[in-house]
């Protein structure tokens, strides 16, 4: 129940802000563009460049997105006033955890028919899979990104210092990601790469469960 | 247990250190040469001690970080972590450059995408990353943070040493063979950089403690 707040809150705060969600679409788009023209006009694989490119942009977009997430908690109030409910610290995690993965889901869903159609590739028959992959990548993304910006929240330069700490530590989801979407558009079947899946599940497992041991230290440690 | 032995400066630790590591290096220099490879060969008594030592410094903080969390806020143990991590970031370095020197004779390549040097680089700036947040958050939260990121980044270290394992095509052997010299020197030198890390942590505890004293006095 105070997961389900925490979220409705956090999606109220993002909604609220609108010109920052089209800042961030058009950055997402702005890489996404870059990419293909630098890997273009003619691609050598397009399916490899391609999910490269998705992903990347993903990625690196939603860094914005977690750190904004904070920001505006900070600047509404509603950190100081959801410690001082005393609320189960792993609720508030998972709350802000499920608002982000949201977020980059909806990012996702608007940079995947771009990158298709800049790349030509995939089809409606591999989106299943692709879906399936993009769950795996963005819980995982989620979970960790919501911890590690906790961590960063009121430091200067936090998206620079996230950055420092997410984009390595994701590397295993980012790789997978990149793998098994390549696989998908390429092969149709992610049977070459399946262990990827595997890896990216355990990812997935540790960041949750670390931020359920963790994450009531870091809001004592916020306080 | 902090309180008392650790933290204090003890020159014979480093007198110890010192001795052995001139054991090493007699070691070294009288250890067969490899018929391949050469003299490039010994670069191994260097490069696996070094990473040796790093693992086990990331392994303390770890340690250190969890009886932190778990016992009371301690902040001894916080001091341990921080200062086990520096020295880590040390021998990770000495790991980093010693590495390319061997792959480019062993692999003809100065870096290679293989799974264990792109772990153990990845592991290098996370741990990196330790030292920018703890500097950058205000002191009241600096040690429960610190404590979170020394237990969480130690993930990447697991993943660094199990890479070889894990991945298919790694070029880093899971076994070697080895004459009995070469392998009593590369035990020796291993022994040799543990105590060397021992009595540098030891010594930057004692830095740390005498930091944290000029701080609180600052204040």
């Amino acid at each position: 129940m105070t997961a389900l707040s925490v979220l409705a809150k956090d999606l109220k705060l993002h909604a609220r802000d609108a010109r920052f969600l089209a800042t961030l679409a058009l950055f997402s788009l702005s890489l996404v563009l870059i990419l293909s023209v630098a890997f273009g006009p003619l691609f050598d694989d397009p399916a490899k460049e391609a999910s490269a490119t998705l992903w990347a942009s993903l990625f690196f977009a939603g860094v914005l997105g977690l750190t904004r997430a904070l920001d505006l908690e900070s600047e509404s109030g509603g950190g100081e006033a959801l410690r001082l409910t005393g609320a189960d610290p792993f609720s508030v995690y998972a709350g802000k955890a499920a608002a982000n993965l949201i977020l980059m889901a909806a990012l996702f869903l608007l940079l995947l028919p771009c990158t298709a159609v800049f790349f030509d590739v995939g089809s409606l028959d591999q989106l299943p899979g692709v879906a399936g992959v993009a769950a795996l990548a963005l819980i995982g993304y989620a979970a960790w990104g919501t911890l590690f910006a906790a961590l960063a929240r009121g430091l200067k330069a936090r998206e620079l210092l996230l950055s420092i700490l997410l984009f390595p530590t994701l590397i295993p989801l980012w790789i997978g990601a990149v793998k098994l979407t390549r696989s998908l558009w390429a092969d149709g079947t992610i049977d070459p790469v399946s262990d990827w899946v595997k890896i990216m599940v355990l990812a997935d497992v540790l960041g949750v469960a670390l931020a359920a041991w963790l994450y009531e230290t870091i809001q004592e440690a916020e306080e | 247990m902090t309180s008392g032995w650790l933290g204090k400066s003890r020159p014979y630790l480093w007198w110890l250190a010192v001795a052995m590591l001139l054991c090493s290096f007699w070691g070294i220099a009288h250890a067969p040469t490899e018929a391949q490879m050469g003299t490039v060969q010994k670069i191994i008594y260097i490069h696996v001690p070094s990473a040796t030592a790093a693992y086990t410094a990331f392994f303390v903080t770890f340690v250190a970080s969890i009886v932190y969390l778990v016992s009371g806020k301690g902040r001894r143990w916080d001091q341990v972590a921080v200062s086990s991590c520096e020295i880590g970031m040390v021998f990770s370095a000495v790991v980093l450059v010693s590495g390319p020197l061997w792959a480019r004779s062993a692999w003809n390549t100065w870096w290679t995408w293989e799974p264990r040097l792109t772990s153990f680089l990845i592991m290098w700036i996370l741990y990196g990353g330790y030292f920018l947040i703890r500097s950058s958050v205000s002191p009241g939260s600096r040690r429960d943070v610190s404590a979170v990121l020394g237990v969480v980044l130690f993930v990447s270290a697991i993943v660094s040493y199990l890479s070889v394992a894990w991945w298919r095509g790694s070029l880093h052997p899971r076994s070697v063979t080895m004459t009995p010299e070469m392998r009593m020197t590369l035990t020796i030198s291993i022994f040799a950089w543990l105590a060397f890390y021992v009595a540098a942590l030891v010594e930057r505890l004692g830095l740390e403690r005498t930091r944290e004293r000029i701080e609180e006095q600052a204040r």
